[in-house]
């Protein structure tokens, strides 16, 4: 573990209780290792957001916080109990990847099985029904709904109990635009009081809605760090315009953007303070690639 | 949102989990419980020896197909990730088994309770009286025998289920088990058409047969659930990742 695993903020330093404690964990399938000796500790409420590539051990690392997969070696605590007591589990919700929605039942009828399951009441599902948005499908079967609409529902069912970690396996995958940006919205007013595992692959929602990001690589943590201190190889920054100048002659194009690389962020306010007194009018100015891509080099 | 303070692991999933197998495993359900209830009532109408010969023995092969729901319903849970979250929630593994094992139960006894009460109204009602033969067939083979393969075709779905990778349809266990559930009744069959080869069977043998072929098949699936803990890891009743 490099001095990056842990945030700058942990409990450790901020006296906040550990509630996810990771400690030298290895654990896989059958006898195959994936994760290899992870450690990690989290306290502060906010969102984690853990990125890897296919394989690396993203899904394997939530199924063993949520306690599913039993560690080969190394133990895991939530809020200081071994993960495999249900005083441990009633801490947490586990979103997987999959919809997990059980043939048989109707919307309601799901979000009551697995609400009776944890305990929640008749107007615990109501509750979530109409703040999901998903009364309408109440009476329709998983086999008559959207990928969408599965999605939703699917994640409807954390929203049914307060925990204080939720793990969410890629929640807004596969989802159109408008719900994924609905379903981001509702985890991040989670997130204020919550700490939120959130493993994703599109690094464009990665950092605009995580705090830390945590990237696993082979199954073991190759950076655990605020995200502001993700800093890329280099900075690019694209500008539009609304009428093209000759004061961007220098600079490279690529479609309607005309790119500089500067040496930082911090180069931004001047470059920009600059053009507009040479007449430029500008319309958008944005970093053109994303810092977390190198994570994945 | 409010707080979940209960030990919801104390919860059963038994009531829903059958209500869902009586759902999704309704055609098992419908041809096992009618199958063997028509067969039961034309058997009463046109033949009492017949009746009382034959459906003891027809009694366990649909009630095997009739009880296939728990097993359906286990095998859908494990393809689309619902025995992941029961998992999270705190239930074991062998919690789960047994609550397919006991939905199999209840199933059984929904086909034999329509099929034996039917067809035994139906010889009745056609003025024939409960022999002392079919009283054994029935008593000490057929309704011991039926729960006997219902639930051994339901422990060796569950371990076929758990071990093959995720599949739904006619190759996958649910598609298969019927053919091996029946096999105990079949080979019961078997050794007692044997035996009778050399000789009538005496009443006492056939009930040493028949106690024999429930008993070993009881202390199979007795086995099989006790090593479950230790044959069937965790990740085998996990989604593909």
């Amino acid at each position: 573990m490099n001095s990056s695993t842990r945030p700058p903020d942990s409990p450790v330093s901020t006296g906040r209780n550990v509630e996810i404690d990771c400690r030298s964990v290895t654990a896989g399938y059958l006898g195959s290792r994936v994760l290899h000796q992870i450690s990690f500790r989290i306290s502060e409420p906010s969102i984690y957001v853990v990125l890897g590539p296919n394989g690396a051990g993203k899904t394997t690392l939530f199924r063993t916080l949520a306690g599913i997969l039993r560690p080969y070696e190394g133990e895991v605590f939530i809020g200081g109990e071994p993960v495999d007591r249900q005083s441990s589990r009633n801490r947490l919700h586990y979103l997987t990847h999959m919809d997990g929605l059980p043939d048989g039942l109707t919307v309601r009828e799901a979000l009551e099985f697995f609400g009776r399951a944890e305990g929640a009441k008749s107007r615990d599902v109501d509750r979530v029904l109409d703040q999901l948005e998903i009364r309408d499908l109440s009476a329709k079967f998983p086999s008559q709904l959207s990928a969408g609409q599965r999605k939703r529902v699917s994640i409807a069912r954390v929203f049914l109990h307060e925990r204080s970690i939720y793990l969410l396996d890629e929640p807004t995958a596969n989802l159109d635009p408008k719900v994924a940006r609905e379903i981001r919205e509702l985890i991040l007013k989670l997130s204020r009081e919550k700490i939120v595992l959130y493993s994703s692959h599109n690094l464009y929602e990665a950092r605009e809605i995580g705090r830390y990001v945590l990237v696993i690589k082979s199954g073991q943590i190759s950076r655990f760090d605020r995200i502001e201190n993700v800093r890329g190889s280099r900075f690019i920054l694209g500008i539009r315009v609304l009428q093209p100048s000759p004061a961007l002659a220098a600079y490279d194009h690529e479609g309607d953007y005309y790119l500089r690389e500067l040496s930082g962020p911090e180069e931004v306010p001047s470059v920009l303070r600059d053009l507009m007194a040479q007449g430029v009018q500008i319309r958008e100015a944005r970093e053109m690639e994303n810092p977390l891509e190198d994570l994945f080099k | 949102m409010s707080e979940a303070t209960n030990e919801y692991v104390s919860r059963s999933l038994l009531p829903v989990t059958v209500r869902r197998a009586t759902v999704t495993g309704r055609f098992y359900l419908v041809y096992g419980t009618v199958i063997s209830l028509l067969l039961g009532v034309v058997l009463a109408h046109f033949s009492a020896p017949s009746f009382a010969s034959s459906f003891p023995l027809f009694l366990p092969i649909f009630g095997v197909v009739g009880s296939m729901g728990g097993l359906v319903v286990f095998t859908s849970d494990r393809t689309k990730g619902v025995l992941e979250y029961l998992l999270a929630y705190g239930y074991s593994p062998r919690r789960l088994f047994a609550n397919v094992l006991l939905t199999t139960v209840v199933l059984v006894s929904i086909v034999v309770g329509i099929a034996v009460s039917a067809s035994l109204g139906a010889y009745s009602a056609e003025g024939h009286s409960v022999t002392s033969t079919l009283a054994i067939g029935l008593g000490v083979y057929a309704i011991p025998m039926t729960y006997a393969c219902a639930a051994f075709a339901s422990t060796v779905g569950v371990y076929w289920t758990a071990l093959a990778s995720p599949r739904q349809g006619m190759n996958s266990p649910v598609g298969l088990i019927p053919f091996v559930g029946i096999l105990p009744a079949l080979i019961t069959l078997f050794v007692i058409i044997g035996i009778e080869r050399s000789g009538p069977l005496s009443a006492t043998s056939l009930l040493v047969v028949l106690g024999s072929a429930i008993g070993a098949v009881a202390t199979f699936v007795i086995v099989l659930l006790g090593s479950m803990g230790r044959l069937l890891r965790r990740e085998r009743l996990l989604s593909a990742a």
